[in-house]
């Protein structure tokens, strides 16, 4: 059995370069999963079952089409506009005060474990909090997703803060470097890396966090359409909805990973060792 | 001093000048702002709120109910996904196919499925177990079929040289040798899958936490909310520590 398999392997890696062997595969598995689909959305189209409005593939992309014509444009910028400005102030403030917490050692043995204590409550649950203090407006989101993104950030920083390779430290130390000087060229450019990795790492989370924060304290954006189309029992336009998140997010990925490559290309080729 | 003496001041009493500060920074936002406890209830109101709701039998309810989601949707995918991940890191074509489908349902993040399941399941505990065992099933399948496909050379060798058929190497070799890498990802799903709960209840719910603190930011009792959001941290610190455990004394060999 094993040796027919590789056997049927060995000759179809023949005829194809591995490359175009996964694409193949790749593209058959796509198929397959949209025929399940459409296979599940025919046995539950007539009412029975739990789940008795599967849209087919095809009526979910024609909603998907008709919502990118309509105003897509707008409620995608002011998602958008939310997560950028919370994920710029999470990522500067974390930043900075990772940096005096790493840094310091009083400082961070009396605040760091405040941090450590916060972190575990997600900024999903700060949700009611937020709209308590701040309403239904954009500085409740902006709260909770710099809150989302602070908290995965910090813990880069407080690291890349403390970790000054010790052959650099030496080389400092060799050359006479003062603790201004040693700051500028070893501690802050160190710090930066991290943060800067941090932050993408962020992203996900501070996306997610926009969605939450966009479901409860619904006035514009992704979130808020996702929530009108749910209470009109729209699920064609649900789906196509929740398509956008999904896009939105892997490009944004997808960029900030093409860009850290070309900004730290030295970390990229560790993390390819790595894995 | 004695070496005792001072870990103890370093360990206990500075982090505690912590907590201080942030009561202080908080009592002192109060008296400075007289700020009414409907916007920000003082340190005292939320402690004697959290000893008030843990007497009662609702709040008991609540908990019960989000932990009851939160176990069934976490045992289904963590199996489910140790399942397909192990598939996915052994068989080369499977993952060829697969990986597209995985990963463009990744990026679905459990956030945005939250509606859709209130139409398809309504606020019963179906869709918020359906939505854990979502969000704990993408991690466990990403880090397995990672795990899997990166474990030493030599010990498939050797496991072949010893005459193991396949999926016996598979699950007596494989599996025991990413076993480490899967019991962290089960700590990062678990955390995962216990804010999902919460989310979900936020938007349509019966009972839970989520639904408990959404209510009382409604009829704006502050305290109540503070006290729910102590409540989520620590039992999702909790589970996640619970399972930590469980999974290295399981796990864990090394």
């Amino acid at each position: 059995m094993a040796t027919i398999a590789n056997g049927a392997e060995s000759a179809a890696a023949a005829r194809l370069s591995p490359r175009a062997t996964a694409w193949l595969l790749g593209c058959a598995g796509m198929l397959v999963a949209l025929a399940v689909w459409t296979v599940l959305s025919r046995l539950f189209a007539h009412g029975g079952g739990v789940i008795n409005r599967l849209p087919t593939p095809l009526a979910v992309a024609r909603k998907l089409v008709a919502y990118a014509g309509n105003d897509l444009a707008s409620d995608l910028l002011a998602s958008l506009h939310v997560f950028a400005v919370g994920w710029l102030v999470g990522a500067a403030s974390a930043a900075l005060i990772g940096l005096v917490l790493g840094r310091s050692d009083w400082l961070g043995r009396i605040f760091l474990p405040i941090v450590e204590a916060i972190r575990p409550v997600s900024s999903i649950a700060w949700v009611p909090l937020a709209i308590v203090w701040f309403g239904f407006g954009l500085t409740s989101k902006v709260f909770l997703v710099g809150l989302a993104v602070f908290l995965v950030v910090i813990v880069y920083a407080v690291d890349g803060s403390r970790r000054v390779p010790a052959d650099l430290e030496r080389t400092a130390t060799m050359l006479g470097m003062n603790d201004r000087q040693r700051f500028a060229s070893l501690v802050l450019p160190g710090t930066l890396t991290e943060v800067l990795i941090g932050s993408r790492v962020a992203l996900m989370s501070g996306w997610g966090t926009v969605i939450v924060a966009e479901l409860v304290a619904a006035d514009s954006g992704l979130g808020a359409h996702l929530i009108a189309v749910e209470q009109s029992y729209d699920v064609p336009a649900v789906m196509a909805t929740m398509i956008c998140f999904a896009a939105t997010g892997f490009a944004m990925n997808a960029a900030f990973t093409w860009a850290e490559r070309r900004m730290l290309p030295w970390r990229h080729d560790r993390e390819r060792e790595a894995t | 001093m004695t070496r005792p003496r001072r870990l103890l001041a370093r360990h206990v009493a500075l982090p505690l000048v912590g907590v201080e500060c942030v009561l202080a920074i908080w009592q002192a936002t109060l008296a400075v702002y007289r700020l009414p406890a409907i916007v920000l209830p003082s340190p005292l109101a939320v402690a004697k709120t959290l000893v008030d709701l843990v007497q009662t039998a609702a709040f008991w309810r609540d908990v019960g109910v989000s932990l009851f989601e939160f176990v069934t949707g976490y045992a289904i995918g963590v199996v489910l996904g140790m399942f397909v991940g192990m598939l996915m890191g052994e068989a080369r074509r499977f993952r060829m196919a697969a990986t597209p489908v995985v990963e463009s349902l990744r990026f679905v993040v459990p956030f945005a499925w939250i509606p859709l399941t209130i139409l398809w399941f309504g606020t019963s505990y179906v869709g918020k177990i359906l939505l854990v065992a979502y969000a704990v099933f993408f991690v466990m399948v990403v880090s397995t079929a990672r795990a899997v496909a990166q474990v030493e050379p030599t010990l498939s060798r050797v496991g072949t040289m010893l005459g193991m058929s396949r999926w016996r190497l598979a699950w007596q070799v494989h599996l025991r040798a990413a076993a480490p890498t899967l019991a962290s990802a089960a700590r990062a799903a678990a955390a995962i899958g216990w804010i999902a709960v919460v989310a979900a209840e936020y938007v349509g719910a019966s009972a839970g936490l989520g639904l408990m603190i959404t209510n009382a930011a409604t009829s704006l009792a502050t305290s109540v909310v503070i006290g729910g959001m102590v409540v989520i941290g620590v039992i999702g610190a909790g589970v996640s520590a619970g399972i930590g455990v469980l999974a290295r004394r399981w796990f864990d060999y090394r």
